[in-house]
C-alpha cells in the first residue's frame, strides 16, 4: 500500500517539475527563425547547385571542356559540349546543362575540376511546380549574371 | 482447457500497422494478428523504400557510391560515410592523416548526438508527448548548423573522402562545438532528465515493456543500444577499435534491465559519452593535412574479401567488400544494424498489448531506409 | 583458452584447417583454368584481422554449414550477416556468412560456401540462429539461393511478384 501512495506522491512531483520547466521555457526568447522575413545567411561552404566560374578578365567561363566533371558525377546529371574556335588554343564551352533533379550535391564534380571552373552556388530557395525548371543551363546563368 | 484471454486464438483479426503510420517512422508495415488488444503474431513487412544500393554500388566506381551511403541512414549519415570510407581504405591500403581521423570522429560523434536527440524526440512523440520534440530540435539545430559549416549540407552529408575529409574545420567550428558541449551539458539534467526521464507517465509506459533477453540478442544478432540495454557490453568502438577511438577515454553504458527503459537510458548516457569524446578530440586535435597525398584518382583495390565494422547510433554497421581489381566494387554487402534489430520484433511483440508494442517499436530506433537499403 | 582458440577447435571438428591457400579470388586468377576445373576444397584458415577484418576464413560445403553453425552457436557467437556473391565465370554462387562475438574483440568468422548457379540449394541455419531467417530471405531475394527447410522463404525487400534476381551479374534492369 505504501508503494501506491509513494507512486502518487513521486508521480505528481515529477509532473509538477515538468510543468514548471515548460512554464519557464514559455518566457524565454524565441529560438525559431521567422523565415520569409528573416532570411538566413548561408555559410561559406554551403552546397547549392554548382555554377560556372567566370574568368576575371574576359568574363567567359574558365571551363576547357575536359569532361572530368561529367565522368566523376555519380548520377549522370551533367551534360556539356564545347567547340574549338579558330585562333584559340583551348576549347571553349558552348553548353553546360545541369539536371538538378538527379543531383545529390556530393561535390565530386567540383573536386574533379582542375581548372577552377566550378563552384557551389549559395542558392537554396529552389522550388517549382515544373520539373523542367531544374534542368539548368549554366552557361546562360553565367551570362545573365555578368 | 481454458486459456488466458490473451492466448485464446480462436477469434483473431488482422490489423495492418502502416505502411503509412506515424509510429513506424517511415514506410514500414507490420501485419498484426490481433486477439482483441493483444498481439498474437506480428510480422514486419519490408521493402517499401527499397532502392537496391548494393547494385548501384556495383554499377559505379568506388567514389561514386559515397553520396549513396548518406541516403541509407539519414539520421547518422556520417557514420555510414565513415564506414564506407574505412572499408575502401582498408581494401586499397590508403593511409589517412591523423588530423582527418580526428575530424571524422568529431563530426561522427556530433552526428550521433543529433541522431539520438531525434530518436528521443520521435520516441516521445510516439508515446504522446509533443513538447520534448521542440526542445530536442532546438539542440539538434545547433548541431546541424555546426555540421553545415564544415560539410556544406544539413542532413545527407557526403563529407568523407578516401584518404581524408572534404575540407578542414575552422576556429569558428571549434569554438561553436565547445559552446554547444557546455550548452547541452547544462540542459541535460533539466530539459531531458527532469522533464522526461523522471516523468511518471514515461516510466509507467516503458518500464518492463519489450523484454529482450541477452540470448535473444545473440540469436538475432542485435547490436547497438538494443544489445547494450540487455546487458551486453558490445560496442564496436571498444571491441574492435577503428579510426582513432582507442585514443579516447569513454565508457560504454550498459543496462541489464532488458526493457525499453534500459534502451532509453543507454541512449541518454551515450549522448554524454559522445560529448566526452568530442571534448577530448578537440583538445588533442593535431595539426596537419586533412587529405592523404597520393590517393589515386581511380581506385583499384586488389583481390579479396574485406569486412569492416563501425558503430552507428543504431548498432554495428558492416561493409563487406569483395574486390576483384576492377575500378568498380565487385560486391558490396551492407550489414545494416536495424535490419537485425527489427528481426526480433515478431518474437518479442507476441502477447503484448498493441499500445505497448508501439512503445517497444519506438525503443528499437528504426530508420526504415537503412533497413530496406 | 581464449575465445578465438576455442572457436578454432570447434570449427576444426567440422572443417579441417589447411595451410594451403584457399582459392578465394577466382575472378582474374583462374583465367587459364576451365570453370569446371576450379576446385574449391573445404578448409579453414586463419587470416590477418587488421587486413581483412576477419580472423578466420572457413570454406565449407553446403552440407557442412549446419554443423558449422551449431559449432559457432556453441561458442556463443552471433550472426552478423549473410551475403551472396555471384561468380558467373565459374557458374557458381557463393554464400558468405559472418559471425562475430560480443565479448571478445577481434573474433570474426567468415564462412563461405559455393553452390552451382543452376541449382543453388543450401540448408537453412535459421533454426540455429533465428536472425538468419531474414538474412537468408534477403539472399534468396537477391540471388535466388534456395534455403531448404526455411520456414518462410518469400521475398523480403522486393515485391512479392518479382521474377528476377537483381544481384546476379547477368541481370540488367
Amino acid at each position: 500500500m505504501s508503494g501506491y501512495w509513494n507512486d502518487i506522491l513521486v508521480g505528481s512531483k515529477s509532473l509538477v517539475t515538468g510543468l514548471m520547466i515548460t512554464a519557464r521555457e514559455f518566457f524565454k526568447p524565441v529560438v525559431t527563425e521567422q523565415y520569409p522575413y528573416d532570411v538566413p545567411e548561408m555559410t561559406p561552404l554551403f552546397r547549392g547547385h554548382v555554377e560556372l566560374i567566370a574568368n576575371e578578365e574576359t568574363g567567359a567561363p574558365n571551363c576547357i571542356v575536359c569532361m572530368a566533371c561529367q565522368r566523376a558525377c555519380p548520377s549522370d546529371c551533367i551534360t556539356l559540349a564545347g567547340e574549338k574556335k579558330e585562333g584559340e588554343k583551348k576549347k571553349s564551352l558552348t553548353q553546360y546543362q545541369l539536371d538538378f533533379t538527379k543531383c545529390s550535391l556530393c561535390g565530386s564534380c567540383v573536386e574533379a575540376c582542375n581548372f577552377n571552373a566550378l563552384q557551389f552556388s549559395k542558392e537554396y530557395n529552389l522550388c517549382s511546380f515544373n520539373k523542367d525548371d531544374f534542368i539548368i543551363d549554366l552557361v546562360k546563368r553565367l551570362e545573365d549574371q555578368n | 482447457m481454458t486459456l488466458p484471454v490473451h492466448l485464446r486464438h480462436d477469434e483473431t483479426f488482422v490489423l495492418n500497422l502502416g505502411p503509412q503510420h506515424p509510429a513506424t517512422h517511415g514506410v514500414l508495415r507490420v501485419k498484426l494478428t490481433m486477439d482483441g488488444e493483444y498481439i498474437v503474431k506480428a510480422e514486419p513487412v519490408l521493402g517499401y523504400i527499397h532502392r537496391m544500393h548494393e547494385k548501384l554500388a556495383e554499377a559505379g566506381t568506388y567514389p561514386q557510391f559515397m553520396p549513396n551511403t548518406a541516403r541509407m541512414d539519414y539520421l547518422h549519415a556520417l557514420a555510414f560515410n565513415h564506414g564506407y570510407a574505412l572499408a575502401v581504405e582498408k581494401a586499397a591500403g590508403i593511409e589517412v592523416p591523423e588530423r582527418a581521423e580526428y575530424i571524422r570522429v568529431i563530426t561522427v560523434e556530433l552526428n550521433r548526438i543529433a541522431s539520438h536527440l531525434l530518436w528521443w524526440a520521435a520516441f516521445l512523440l510516439d508515446l504522446g508527448g509533443f513538447t520534448p520534440l521542440l526542445y530536442a530540435f532546438d539542440d539538434r539545430e545547433q548541431i546541424i548548423d555546426l555540421l553545415e559549416r564544415v560539410t556544406g549540407s544539413r542532413l545527407t552529408y557526403c563529407y568523407m573522402r578516401f584518404g581524408g575529409v572534404y575540407n578542414d574545420i575552422d576556429d569558428e567550428f571549434i569554438t561553436g562545438t565547445r559552446d554547444f558541449i557546455t550548452r547541452l551539458r547544462s540542459r541535460m539534467p533539466r530539459m531531458y532528465h527532469d522533464l522526461v526521464t523522471h516523468n511518471i507517465i514515461l516510466i509507467k509506459r516503458i518500464k518492463d515493456i519489450g523484454f529482450i533477453s541477452e540470448e535473444q540478442c545473440r540469436r538475432y544478432g542485435a547490436t547497438g543500444p538494443v544489445a547494450r540495454g540487455s546487458g551486453i557490453n558490445y560496442d564496436v568502438r571498444k571491441n574492435e577499435p577503428y579510426s582513432v577511438y582507442q585514443e579516447f577515454d569513454f565508457d560504454v553504458p550498459v543496462y541489464s534491465e532488458c526493457d525499453s527503459m534500459a534502451r532509453y537510458m543507454v541512449r541518454m548516457d551515450e549522448i554524454e559519452q559522445s560529448l566526452r569524446i568530442i571534448e577530448q578530440a578537440l583538445d588533442k586535435l593535431p595539426d596537419g593535412p586533412v587529405m592523404a597525398k597520393k590517393v589515386p584518382k581511380i581506385l583499384k583495390p586488389g583481390l579479396g574479401y574485406h569486412y569492416s565494422a563501425v558503430e552507428t547510433a543504431r548498432g554495428s554497421l558492416g561493409h563487406m567488400l569483395v574486390c576483384n581489381g576492377d575500378k568498380n566494387p565487385y560486391k558490396l554487402k551492407l550489414r545494416s544494424p536495424t535490419f537485425s534489430n527489427l528481426s526480433l520484433y515478431g518474437e518479442v511483440a507476441e502477447g503484448m498489448l498493441l499500445a505497448d508494442a508501439l512503445a517497444f517499436m519506438g525503443s528499437l530506433d528504426l530508420v526504415i531506409p537503412e533497413i530496406d537499403r | 583458452m581464449s575465445v578465438i582458440e576455442s572457436v578454432k577447435a570447434a570449427i576444426e571438428k567440422v572443417v579441417p584447417f589447411s595451410e594451403t591457400v584457399i582459392p578465394a579470388d577466382p575472378a582474374g586468377e583462374g583465367e587459364e583454368q576451365q570453370p569446371d576445373q576450379v576446385v574449391h576444397s573445404a578448409g579453414a584458415k586463419e587470416v590477418d584481422f587488421a587486413k581483412t577484418g576477419c580472423s578466420l576464413d572457413v570454406l565449407c560445403t553446403a552440407e557442412q554449414i549446419l554443423d558449422v553453425a551449431h559449432a559457432l552457436d556453441g561458442e556463443q557467437l552471433f550472426i552478423e550477416s549473410i551475403a551472396g556473391v555471384d561468380w558467373p565465370k565459374e557458374d557458381q554462387i557463393e554464400v558468405v556468412y559472418t559471425f562475430s562475438h560480443f565479448q571478445d574483440s577481434d573474433v570474426r568468422v567468415m564462412v563461405r560456401l559455393r553452390v552451382p548457379r543452376s541449382e543453388p540449394k543450401v540448408p537453412t541455419i535459421s533454426k540455429v540462429f533465428s536472425g538468419a531467417d531474414w538474412h537468408e530471405r534477403e539472399t534468396y531475394d537477391f540471388y535466388g539461393v534456395e534455403f531448404t527447410d526455411h520456414p518462410n522463404l518469400i521475398r523480403i525487400l522486393l515485391p512479392e511478384d518479382a521474377d528476377f534476381y537483381p544481384l546476379r551479374k547477368d541481370y540488367m534492369p
